[in-house]
C-alpha cells in the first residue's frame, strides 16, 4: 500500500516539476574572428521576452569571454544575440569551440557548450585585451525546484524515475529470490521454494518491462529501438538466462527435483547476472551513463532534485514488486494446500 | 478452454493497442511532433508500458485464481 502511495507521489512530482531552461539550438555554428555575429538562439522553458535583465557571453576558456553587444528576445523561446568578435585573440589555435552563456533574472544562468566554432583567419595578434573585459560575475540564480536540462534528453530525463528505478527494484527482488533459494537448499522447506519462485517471477516481469521502457527511451534519444550497446546486449543475455529459469520450472513434474534444480539455477543465474550487467559494460564504451568508467550516480546526471524522486521511486517499485510477489506466494500456498488434500 | 480464449483476446487487444501507439507516434504526424514537446511522450509511453505490465500480471493471476476456484467447486 505504501508502495502505491509513494509511486503516485513520484508520478505526480516527477511529471509536474518543470525542467530548467536550456538552449535547444543556436545558429550559425561557425564564425571567424572580426565578424559581427547575429546568433539565432532557440531556448526551452526560457523567458527571453519577459525577463528584463538579459545578458549573454561567448566563453573561450576560464578567464576569456566576450559579452553580447545586443540581446533581442523575439518571443519567450527565441532570441537574436549580437556579438562582435574581436580580431585579436588570446590563443593561436586554428579552431576554438566557444560556450554560449545566457543569464537573466527569471531563468538564472545556463550554458550551451560548443555553441560556436571560431575559425581563426589572417594571423591575428596575440592579445587578450578584448577578451578579458567580460563581467561574468553576479550571475542570477533561478528560484524553485527544477530538473536539470540536458541536450537530447530534454523531458525524457523524467524516465530516470521509471526505467532506471525499475532495474534497481528488479535487482532487489532478485536478491530476495536468491535469499529464498539459498534458504531452500539449506532447510529443504518447500515454502522457501515458493517464495523464491515468486520473487524471481516478478523480477523477470520487471526486467522485461525495463527492456521495453529502455527501448522506448532509446527510440527518442538514440533514435533506434535497439542499439548494439554492450549494456543492452548483456542485459538481454541475463534476461534470457532468467527466462530459461521459467522454462526449467515448467519442465519437471517432480516436486522435489524441480525445487532443487530451480534453487541451484537461481544461484547460477544471479552469479551470471553480476558480471553481465555490472562488470562487462563498465569495461567498454557504452551509451549508458557511467559505463566505460565509473557509476553515474553523481554530477549533473543525477542531481539532488532528481534524487528526491529517484530514490522514493526505487522504494515504491520494490514495495509494489514485493506486494505482487506476496500475492503470487499466497496463491501458490493455497494451490499447494488444495492439491495436497486431493 | 474458456481461459485460453480469454488470454488470446487479451493478447490481441494488447497488439492492437501497440499498433495504435505506433500509428500515433510514427506515421500520422510529422516526426517533429515527437520532439515538439521536449519528447514528453516518451515518458508517457514508458509509464503506459509499466502500467500494462502490472495489469498483465494481475490478469494472469486472476485467471490462475479462477482455475483454482473451479477446481474447488468441482471437488465439492
Amino acid at each position: 500500500m505504501a508502495g502505491v502511495i509513494i509511486f503516485i507521489v513520484v508520478l505526480i512530482g516527477g511529471m509536474c516539476v518543470p525542467l530548467r531552461p536550456g538552449v535547444t539550438s543556436s545558429q550559425p555554428a561557425n564564425a571567424k574572428n572580426g565578424d559581427t555575429l547575429f546568433m539565432n538562439v532557440i531556448g526551452y522553458n526560457t523567458h527571453f521576452s519577459t525577463a528584463k535583465n538579459q545578458r549573454a557571453w561567448l566563453k573561450l576558456d576560464s578567464i576569456h569571454a566576450i559579452a553580447a553587444k545586443d540581446f533581442f528576445g523575439k518571443n519567450e523561446n527565441e532570441a537574436v544575440i549580437t556579438f562582435y568578435i574581436p580580431k585579436d585573440l588570446p590563443t593561436s589555435e586554428k579552431v576554438k569551440p566557444l560556450t554560449l552563456i545566457i543569464d537573466n533574472e527569471i531563468d538564472g544562468a545556463f550554458a550551451q557548450p560548443n555553441a560556436l566554432f571560431l575559425t581563426i583567419k589572417d594571423n591575428p595578434t596575440l592579445s587578450s585585451s578584448f577578451w578579458a573585459q567580460a563581467d561574468l560575475t553576479n550571475l542570477s540564480v533561478a528560484s524553485g525546484m527544477k530538473f536539470p536540462y540536458r541536450n537530447i534528453l530534454n523531458e525524457t530525463i523524467r524516465n530516470t524515475f521509471f526505467h532506471v528505478a525499475l532495474w534497481f527494484a528488479m535487482f532487489i527482488l532478485l536478491i530476495a529470490g536468491l535469499y529464498h533459494a539459498i534458504m531452500y537448499l539449506r532447510t529443504g522447506d518447500y515454502d522457501h521454494d515458493i517464495q523464491s519462485a515468486s520473487f524471481n517471477r516478478i523480477a523477470i516481469l520487471y526486467g522485461v518491462l525495463g527492456l521495453l521502457t529502455g527501448s522506448v527511451w532509446a527510440k527518442f534519444t538514440w533514435n533506434t529501438f535497439w542499439t548494439t550497446d554492450v549494456k543492452l546486449n548483456m542485459t538481454a543475455i541475463a534476461m534470457l538466462i532468467y527466462l530459461a529459469y521459467l522454462v526449467l520450472r515448467g519442465s519437471s513434474a517432480d516436486h522435489d527435483r524441480r525445487a532443487k534444480l530451480a534453487a541451484s539455477y537461481t544461484i547460477f543465474a544471479f552469479i551470471a547476472l553480476i558480471p553481465l550487467v555490472f562488470v562487462i559494460p563498465r569495461m567498454t564504451d557504452s551509451l549508458h551513463p557511467g559505463n566505460g568508467g565509473n557509476p553515474a550516480l553523481g554530477g549533473e546526471d543525477l542531481d539532488h532534485t532528481l534524487r528526491l524522486f529517484f530514490y522514493p521511486s526505487i522504494i515504491a517499485l520494490s514495495l509494489l514488486g514485493t506486494w505482487m510477489a506476496s500475492l503470487l506466494i499466497r496463491y501458490e500456498r493455497l494451490k499447494e494446500k488444495i492439491f495436497l488434500k486431493s | 478452454m474458456n481461459n485460453l480464449l480469454k488470454i488470446k483476446k487479451f493478447v490481441a487487444t494488447i497488439i492492437i493497442m501497440m499498433a495504435n501507439i505506433d500509428l500515433v507516434s510514427g506515421q500520422n504526424y510529422p516526426s517533429d511532433f515527437l520532439r515538439s514537446t521536449g519528447k514528453i511522450y516518451s515518458v508517457a509511453l514508458v509509464i503506459a508500458i509499466i502500467f500494462i505490465g502490472i495489469v498483465f500480471f494481475l490478469f494472469r493471476l486472476d485467471n490462475k485464481l479462477t482455475k483454482l476456484e473451479n477446481h474447488i467447486k468441482n471437488e465439492q
